[in-house]
């Protein structure tokens, strides 16, 4: 990894206004199980492991976060030109992608963990946790990395990224893997709360994912590196014109 | 400098042309160049930025091969890099850091042992340090260009390509920068640049490439390339009190190559552009005809590229 492309990355990653609507996503379950704690709090565990947890970190902050960054890491550059600095310096095309993913995967990585842990802490408080706010807190944090890859490499495929991106997160991982239950095994979401549901020790009548953590965490892996080494690949045969 | 078949230079293109789709963007170019500055010119669309990104390593050829000092090009980032600098025509550059923090950042991705002392000379070299604390957001296109030359130069490198360098650069920036790549010429480095400016070509390039259409229209020694351009037929409409009689007059002198009439005006071909505007007006009055009009037409740059093409 190549230090000077990991800091340039992430100061372009935290300085422009979209790091502040992260930001302000990150917050959304926050505010949400501070205004659940106010409330009366009829099936505590229940909410927070299948609303809170699930439907609004999971299913919407970890993925929508990872996307802006993942996408940005290295499309923006690819977008306005600026990439040529970097291409055009004798450094190992691995070295870039790898200082890349790690720069976006850590800010993805920091915004969900602290929202699943803030906000499951603050909504769990008053019942027994029974591990589901670590549990999450450690798969969102995984999931964070296998998410941040993919939309990395979308970026550097498609000038769409953030388009097809969108369509995975909510047609494919939305509904398609609600519909076709055997399409989890092509999910990110459903390996990220197959790890939280083998680490926590919530009954399954509360909560419990479609696959077993012993697939799962495999197929994370495997996302994350065949991403990487695809993004490798195609950046060593990236070709860029400019209009004369 | 050798085209036609390659023979051995610090940069060799052999028989090159790429393709997008059906669309021929350069056509089965051959050139080979040595140290010395070398301009690429052509009009806009011609295809000298598609030879420029072949020989950055950022297009692959179609067929063909593009060496810089003996290794190919494609895919050979970690040589191809040590030794040759870059200055893209795109004027995107990171906005929200320094011109200093921006050369430095260049030196370090180059590995330079003293990025510092490096990033300094560079930025001595294109006289911005006056500019160097100040965001590149608030750059003017030329403060820009100079601080991507710096940045391109930071490792001193053998081959230095540009894409359009005097993009918004005002006549004193101009100059400087000409007098930068004249002395980094001098110490024996290989630079081209492309332009669409015939001025600007004129003023710099020891040796010329012309394209027109994605061909290697002429090359070789700028004054032999002008002479072409001058020698070329050139197109004039004439208007006179007779346009009978002048059109016998005018083709009956050996340097006017054809007389198209009509009632209103006369098409003259001539192989000489200042010798008829001298010749003219004296047989008007040898022939004690009143010249109303004489107008060169066709003389813009993309009709000449087109006559080096076509002749």
């Amino acid at each position: 990894m190549n230090r000077v492309i990991f800091t340039l990355t992430l100061r372009e990653l935290t300085r422009q206004r979209r790091s502040l609507l992260l930001v302000l996503l990150a917050a959304v379950p926050v505010v949400l199980a501070i205004i659940y704690q106010l409330g009366d709090r009829t099936d505590q565990q229940d909410w927070v492991a299948n609303v809170l947890l699930k439907a609004v970190v999971v299913t919407l902050v970890l993925p929508l976060t990872c996307l802006v960054l993942g996408t940005s890491a290295l499309g923006s550059e690819i977008d306005d030109g600026t990439i040529v600095y970097l291409l055009t310096k004798p450094i190992p095309r691995v070295s870039i992608v790898s200082a890349k993913f790690t720069a976006a995967a850590f800010t993805s990585a920091t915004l969900v963990v602290v929202a699943a842990a803030v906000s499951g802490a603050i909504g769990i408080a008053g019942t027994p946790s029974q591990g589901l706010v670590p549990a999450f807190t450690l798969a969102v944090a995984l999931a964070s990395l296998a998410y941040t890859a993919l939309f990395l490499l979308l970026s550097v495929v498609t000038s769409r990224a953030l388009l097809i991106g969108l369509g995975y997160v909510f047609v494919w991982e939305g509904l398609l893997t609600n519909l076709f239950p055997a399409t989890s095994y092509l999910s990110i979401r459903e390996y990220c709360l197959a790890i939280a549901d083998s680490i926590t020790t919530m009954s399954p009548d509360i909560f419990s994912s479609e696959i077993g953590a012993a697939a799962a965490l495999p197929l994370l892996a495997t996302v994350t590196v065949v991403a990487l080494y695809l993004a490798t690949r195609r950046l060593e045969t990236l070709e860029l014109s400019e209009s004369e | 400098m050798t085209n036609g078949t390659p023979a051995h230079g610090v940069i060799e293109m052999a028989n090159v042309s790429r393709w997008y789709d059906s669309v021929v963007a350069v056509n089965d170019v051959s050139f080979a160049l040595e140290p010395g500055i070398t301009g690429l010119l052509g009009p806009n669309g011609a295809g000298k930025s598609t030879i420029l990104h072949m020989l950055a390593g950022f297009l692959k050829p179609s067929s063909g091969t593009v060496q810089i000092g003996g290794a190919p090009v494609w895919r050979n980032h970690q040589q191809l890099y040590r030794a040759t600098g870059l200055v893209p025509e795109r004027e995107a550059v990171y906005p929200f850091m320094t011109g200093h923090e921006f050369v430095l950042f260049n030196a370090k991705l180059y590995g330079l042992p003293d990025p510092e002392a490096a990033a300094r000379r560079a930025l001595s070299l294109v006289g911005m340090e006056y500019a160097e604390k100040r965001k590149l957001g608030g750059y003017s296109k030329g403060m820009k260009q100079r601080i991507k030359v710096a940045s391109a130069i930071v490792h001193d490198p053998q081959v230095l390509l540009l894409d359009e360098p005097f993009n918004g650069t005002d006549p004193r920036q101009r100059l400087e920068m000409m007098d930068l790549l004249r002395q980094m010429a001098a110490e024996g480095r290989t630079i081209v640049f492309s332009s669409h400016i015939l001025d600007e070509v004129e003023r710099l390039a020891e040796q010329v490439l012309v394209i027109v259409a994605g061909r290697l229209a002429a090359s070789g020694d700028f004054r032999a390339i002008r002479l072409l351009m001058t020698d070329r037929p050139h197109v004039f409409t004439v208007v006179s009190s007779d346009n009978r009689k002048y059109a016998q007059a005018l083709v009956a002198d050996p340097t006017v190559v054809a007389v198209e009439f009509t009632e209103e005006a006369l098409t003259v071909r001539t192989a000489q552009y200042l010798g008829f505007t001298r010749l003219a007006p004296r047989i008007a009055r040898e022939h004690q005809i009143t010249l109303r009009e004489l107008v060169p037409t066709d003389e813009s740059l993309e009709s000449v590229f087109s006559y080096l093409v076509n002749r």
